[in-house]
């Protein structure tokens, strides 16, 4: 028997208001994040990553921002029709978010031994000596060296990796079952990018939760995430195991991506990048989205939207929005 | 001229850049930071070298030194024969048109209230005589189609393009007065990978068609290895290691050098042998108040007493490539 998965989305839409018209920033995305599994969230800028994080979140920006249809439904609830203050509750305490931008997420004017210690005073009705004690423990468990000396400390006395540690230990500190951590480490150092993703693998494994990795970089993820989604202008594009789908990309902008990317080892190719550029949200190519950048294009591309399937001759969990996934599996040639 | 072709176009020797450190209320001086203290290298003629580093390095320092927009505290800068950190203002404006940058955020760099073709033809103005301003409106449009911009978006300004277009008008910019050497900083950083891939080929088809030299700052090791024919490793204001591209990814003898290569992110990291993973400790040490000794000891694994006591040179270590370490060593995979 299969388990339920933790967190359930159905055909999300989020839609903004801007000055030349709504965008529907995401368009019928649906995944499943199973308990205590890592799943990666890939896509270029403005694929819609974040949005879709911050409506799970419940957290997008209103009045501009809104959903437009579709389900969130979390351990078996229903986020968008359940009552919002309770909602908000278990926003707080079984889901946490983590940021790219550690600095502008900290308060500058408190103490971070204070504002980690605020999940416990608000949240669980501890005392201030409970709080600051639960604090320093949480600091010491993401590897702040002399915790119990930069307790009091303010956010600028910490560099960018430290700052990113001290989200996550106030992401973990109510022991959340989800954590969605958005581009956690590309203000960072690769030496250091490197240690904090290590160390959210490691909470990851040690507190059973499940991860949402959101990222631009596919090669961050490879070693953590156990499943990727891919999204395009809104769109999910291709998901399945990780490995799977790195090794056997079945949508064209997966491959475009993959070979975009210059190799640490090996002979030094010229690059073959995806051509043109993501296309303006205001005004979408016809059928496919992606079809004025695709090798494989034909005139069915032009004309019908794909559909998120399972595709022939692979696992029934790989999935990928094309009309010709079977031939860019099988490597077929560009058409031109 | 003092040129040949055969001298390197950029000789840079024992350069310092200091900035004084104030106090947030009286902005007395209360100390220094020195962002590059004591770098040397070449850069010969039609090369990329890549120099790369963790943030706060001294990366943009150094290449700000070199166009002459921060003032050395001492060293020297030599360029196509000429002094440069003791040249008069005149001889200073005439290299500064044979060096040109890009930046890594081209939003920031480009004037908004321009047009792509005046952005372009601003240079021109600066330095009458490149280009007559009878030809000024193809020129301009021959370097945006150069680009692989569209030549009829002339009268666009940067906010109607993308940011993958606006870093190729920023190119076509620093291009203009015909450069010989062109400091690219981070100028790939902020793109997209798909719109990168297309930027780095960019660069590299104006380098073998116009013979530029390039100096290419990135924190992306992978991109750093695709573009250099030779790398600088650089750590806390000095450079720790320097080699031809092979040597300094296949044989890096500075343990910096390997925890940053050991770091970085490989998108298949199934498909290859298992890399031996070093995760430094500790950060980076703060440039105002550097370790004594070899800056790099207070993150090494194998820091020994030496080590705190004298600063390491960068030389020819193990009969290979120049590397500042005192026990220089192949990794493991090759002892
Ligand atoms: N104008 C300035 N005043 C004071 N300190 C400065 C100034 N510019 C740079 N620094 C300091 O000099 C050091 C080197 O900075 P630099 O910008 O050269 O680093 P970098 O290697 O280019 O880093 P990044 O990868 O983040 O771009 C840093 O410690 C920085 O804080
Ligand atoms: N507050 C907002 N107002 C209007 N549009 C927005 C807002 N936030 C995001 N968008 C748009 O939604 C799309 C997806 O954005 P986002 O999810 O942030 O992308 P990413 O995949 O880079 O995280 C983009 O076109 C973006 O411009
Ligand atoms: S549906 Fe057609 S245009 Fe879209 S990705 Fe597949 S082959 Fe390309
Ligand atoms: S000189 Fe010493 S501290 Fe510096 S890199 Fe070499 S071993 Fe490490
Ligand atoms: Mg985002
Ligand atoms: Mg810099």
């Amino acid at each position: 028997m299969t388990e339920s998965p933790l967190l359930s989305v159905r055909d999300l839409s989020v839609r903004f208001r801007t000055g030349g018209g709504h965008v529907r920033a995401v368009d019928g995305v649906s995944f499943d994040v199973r308990r205590g599994e890592t799943l990666a969230v890939l896509g270029e800028s403005g694929s819609g990553k974040s949005v879709t994080a911050q409506a799970v979140m419940g957290i997008l920006p209103k009045p501009a921002g809104e959903i437009a249809g579709g389900t969130i439904v979390y351990d078996g609830r229903d986020l968008l029709a359940e009552d919002p203050n309770r909602v908000r509750r278990l926003r707080g305490d079984e889901i946490a978010m983590v940021f790219q931008d550690p600095l502008s997420s900290l308060n500058p004017v408190f103490r971070v031994g204070w504002q980690i210690g605020e999940m416990f005073r608000r949240h669980r009705g501890a005392s201030r000596r409970a709080a600051r004690a639960a604090a320093v423990e949480l600091m010491e468990r993401v590897g702040i060296p002399a915790a119990a000396r930069r307790v009091d400390d303010f956010p600028h006395q910490f560099s960018g990796g430290m700052r990113q540690r001290i989200m996550i230990a106030m992401a973990l500190a109510l022991r959340p079952r989800l954590l969605i951590a958005d581009e956690p480490t590309t203000a960072l150092d690769v030496t250091v990018q490197a240690q904090i993703m290590r160390l959210l693998a490691d909470l990851r494994r040690e507190e059973g939760m499940a991860l949402v990795l959101i990222t631009h970089d596919l090669g961050v993820v490879a070693d953590v995430a156990d499943r990727a989604l891919l999204m395009y202008a809104g769109r999910a594009v291709e998901t399945g195991g990780i490995r799977e789908v790195y090794d056997h990309a079945a949508h064209p902008y997966t491959r475009g991506l993959m070979a975009s990317i210059p190799d640490l080892d090996g002979p030094r190719e010229r690059l073959t990048p995806v051509r043109g550029a993501p296309p303006n949200l205001l005004a979408l190519p016809s059928g496919c989205s992606f079809h004025p950048r695709c090798p494989h294009a034909t005139d069915r591309c032009r004309a019908d939207d794909p559909v998120l399937r399972a595709v022939d001759g692979r696992p029934a969990e790989h999935r990928a929005a094309c009309h010709h996934a079977e031939e860019v599996v099988a490597g077929e040639r560009e058409r031109v | 001229m003092s040129a040949n072709g055969s001298e390197p176009l950029l000789s840079v020797r024992d350069l310092h850049t200091t900035f004084p450190l104030r106090s947030a209320l009286l902005r007395r001086v209360t100390g220094h930071v020195q962002a590059v203290a004591g770098v040397s290298f070449d850069l010969r003629r039609g090369e990329t070298l890549g120099l790369v580093g963790e943030s706060g390095s001294g990366k943009s320092t150094l290449a700000r030194t070199v166009i002459g927009l921060e003032r050395a505290a001492s060293g020297t800068v030599t360029f196509d024969g000429r002094e440069l950190t003791s040249a008069s203002p005149a001889e200073l404006r005439a290299a500064r048109r044979d060096v040109q940058m890009i930046f890594q955020d081209p939003y920031s760099s480009l004037n908004p209230r321009r047009t792509a073709g005046q952005i372009v033809a601003e240079a021109w103005e600066i330095h009458p005589g490149v280009v007559p301003r009878s030809r000024w409106r193809d020129e301009a449009r021959d370097l945006l189609a150069r680009v692989g911009l569209d030549p009829s978006h002339a009268d666009r300004y940067p906010h109607q393009f993308s940011g993958g277009q606006r870093q190729r008008l920023g190119i076509a910019r620093a291009l203009a007065l015909r450069p010989k050497l062109v400091i690219c900083d981070e100028a790939v950083s902020a793109l997209d990978v798909s719109i990168q891939a297309q930027v780095l080929n960019l660069l590299a088809d104006l380098q073998a068609d116009l013979g530029l030299t390039y100096l290419f700052i990135a924190h992306d090791l992978s991109v750093v290895r695709h573009v250099s024919d030779r790398v600088a490793v650089m750590y806390a204001g000095r450079v720790v290691e320097l080699a031809e591209q092979e040597e300094i990814f296949r044989r890096p003898t500075h343990p910096y050098t390997q925890a940053l290569l050991s770091a970085v992110p490989v998108p298949r990291p199934w498909s290859q042998p298992p890399r031996e993973r070093i995760l430094l400790t500790g950060d980076v040490p703060s440039p105002a108040d550097p370790p004594s000794g070899c800056r790099f000891r207070t993150r090494c694994w194998k820091a020994r007493d030496e080590c705190a006591e004298v600063e390491p040179a960068l030389e020819p270590r193990l009969g290979l490539h120049p590397s500042a370490c005192h026990f220089a060593e192949l990794p493991a995979a090759h002892r």
